[in-house]
């Protein structure tokens, strides 16, 4: 009696995650087939049911959710034409969503409330996006495992020993497990693309300056993009086309069009010069990664692409850099949770006092590791050696990388250097830890658009392929990820730990 | 500080530095700390080598463009009433930050 009960909750389960991407649910609900409220309770019921499992999310708030969702299938009713309608959206707990919480993962923003929407999730919201709740990261975002979060780690939908990948690791196994459709992270250094590929969904950090950076907690200026979590190009696509623009509360938000990248998505990339990353194929990959890299090269042959190598030689150094600039204006972002301006008020028998109580209680090991690295970099006697030459060397890349872009359209590398590992496995280890990203954050000091598609599985386990265009090339980024995602053999189903 | 030569984070110079980032390191976890800089250091010292006039030609980017000095709302009284600890005829108590010796 006991096994049958049990068979018959599988099926239950099967149906009810039969895939649904937000394209899918936004034609649904705008042609009345379903409705938001319908949709949004269905999210919801998954995140009750499951997320038990893996930790995607800090805060659900279902009830703003339904009441939200119920103004989507008014505005539906009334006739507006909404690109996400009811699609419900988790959002990485460092952006602002109005009558939500923003903790950034970290004990010193606890209970904070921003004072409404950032702008992208005020542009979501406007396409009839419905935000169920606010995911977990590393502390500030700061970190490629999600075990850096002051409330608890995330855990991978593939398997849940291992990690989801970070910082944006609860909207990667948020979407991997199928618990909403789509998902905003955050990028700084490959924090959208790394997880992606560790968790097998797609991850897209657009071109510096396309997506406001208002509302969004600030890690590396120079560097931090916003960016979608969904389970097909297309709703990357999609999501991108609704946030980009420029934003008078952003000045760094470019003025150039962003076109519409889902219009030309189908379009191939016969013809098209598909650049292979040269260091990336000598840099001792994993034999899975380096098979799978194989097969990618066949698939965009057989795409009716022209397939080259391309050096970028100082991608080799990215990591180096990275870790200097990135660090520098943690360091100097990080100066306002004070006691005064953010955080708990402690040790406030003098001013002194206050500022460091707070600080050393707010702030976990690997925030306070990337402040002391930035400080070290900026301070008298190592500025020059260090964020001086710092800063020269990522002018380089830069240089390096336009050069790779006259002879290629797009460029191609592995996303990540090894699938997914162990919870715990890198903790104590800072910077095993960080050469995780040592194929995101090439992209990052470019401040190029990057894309990763999920490329199979190896052992159970996702692996992703990355995509680089030039700068607010998107529309290539978008074809080339497209014609690589029809090419390869990623399992349509959530994993199982999500059925 | 005097300028870093290789293999130079010591625990004094971290503890120079958390005093700068108004951070306090408590003894036990000082070794530690000290070797994973140090090991970060190292890896981020491959920079050096790269020689200053190795700059790149072409033009400097373009300055970032700024908005009118206008006021606009922010909804930042309403920001303020749900996040200050405390408030007083309408603005937020803060600690005394003017006349200490910080």
């Amino acid at each position: 009696m006991r096994g049958k009960r049990a068979g018959a909750r599988r099926v239950e389960r099967r149906v009810s995650a039969a895939p649904a991407t937000a394209a899918g649910i936004a034609e649904d609900v705008g042609r009345r087939r379903r409705s938001a409220v319908e949709v949004v309770s269905e999210s919801l019921r998954r995140i009750e049911e499951l997320d038990g499992r893996f930790g995607a999310f800090l805060e659900v708030t279902g009830e703003l959710a339904l009441e939200e969702a119920g103004e989507v299938d008014r505005r539906v009713a009334a006739g507006d034409a909404l690109p996400l309608a009811g699609v419900p959206f988790g959002i990485k707990d460092n952006v602002w969503v109005a009558g939500r919480h923003t903790t950034c993962g970290s004990r010193i923003l606890a209970g904070f409330r921003p004072p409404g929407d950032g702008t992208a999730v005020g542009r979501l919201r406007a396409a009839g996006a419905v935000f169920v709740g606010k995911t977990n990261l590393d502390e500030f975002a700061m970190g490629s495992s999600t075990e850096n979060s002051a409330f608890h780690a995330t855990r991978n939908p593939w398997d849940v020993a291992r990690i989801p990948g970070g910082s944006s690791g609860g909207s990667a196994a948020a979407v991997a497990a199928r618990l909403v459709p789509a998902a905003l992270g955050s990028d700084t250094g490959g924090s959208i693309r790394q997880p992606a590929a560790c968790c097998g969904v797609v991850g897209f950090k657009p071109t510096y300056g396309r997506v406001s950076r208002y509302g969004l907690v600030a890690f590396g200026s120079s560097l931090d993009q916003i960016g979608p979590l969904a389970l097909t190009v297309r709703d990357a696509a999609r999501i991108y086309r609704v946030m980009a623009g420029p934003d008078p509360r952003d000045s760094t938000t470019s003025g150039e069009a962003a076109g519409d990248p889902e219009a030309s998505l189908e379009e191939g990339v016969r013809g098209l010069r598909v650049g292979f990353l040269a260091e990336a194929q000598s840099a001792g990959l994993a034999p899975e990664v380096a098979a799978d890299l194989a097969r990618a090269r066949q698939a965009f042959r057989d795409a009716g692409a022209e397939v080259l190598d391309v050096s970028v030689p100082r991608a080799a150094a990215a990591i180096a850099i990275y870790y200097v600039i990135a660090s520098a204006e943690a360091s100097s972002n990080l100066a306002r949770y004070d006691g005064v301006r953010y955080g708990p008020r402690l040790g406030d028998s003098d001013l002194k006092a206050l500022y460091v109580e707070t600080r050393t209680a707010g702030f976990g090991p690997e925030v306070k590791r990337r402040i002391l690295l930035g400080t070290f970099a900026l301070a008298s006697g190592y500025y020059e050696a260090y964020y001086g030459q710092a800063m020269r060397a990522r002018a380089l890349l830069a240089e390096d990388f336009s050069r790779a872009f006259a002879s290629a359209d797009v460029l191609v590398c592995p996303s990540i250097p090894s699938a997914a590992f162990r919870l715990g496995e890198k903790v104590d280890d800072p910077l095993t830890m960080y050469l995780s990203d040592v194929f995101t954050v090439p992209a990052s000091l470019a401040g190029l658009p990057a894309i990763s598609v999920p490329s199979g599985l190896a052992d159970g386990l996702p692996l992703g392929l990355q995509v680089m265009a030039a700068p607010f090339r998107e529309d290539l980024l978008f074809r080339a990820a497209r014609a690589f995602e029809r090419e390869t053999a990623m399992p349509a189903d959530a994993p199982p730990a999500a059925r | 500080m005097a300028a870093h030569r290789p293999g130079s984070v010591t625990p004094d110079v971290v503890r120079r530095i958390a005093g700068l980032a108004r951070l306090r390191v408590p003894d036990p976890e000082l070794p530690s700390l000290t070797a994973q800089l140090a090991r970060v250091v190292d890896h981020i010292d491959q920079i050096r080598e790269i020689p200053p006039e190795a700059l790149p030609v072409g033009l400097p980017p373009p300055p970032t463009p700024l908005r009118a000095d206008a006021a606009s709302p922010g909804d930042g009284e309403r920001a303020l009433a749900s996040n200050a600890p405390r408030l007083l005829h309408g603005h937020g108590v803060v600690p005394r930050v003017v006349g200490t010796a910080e």
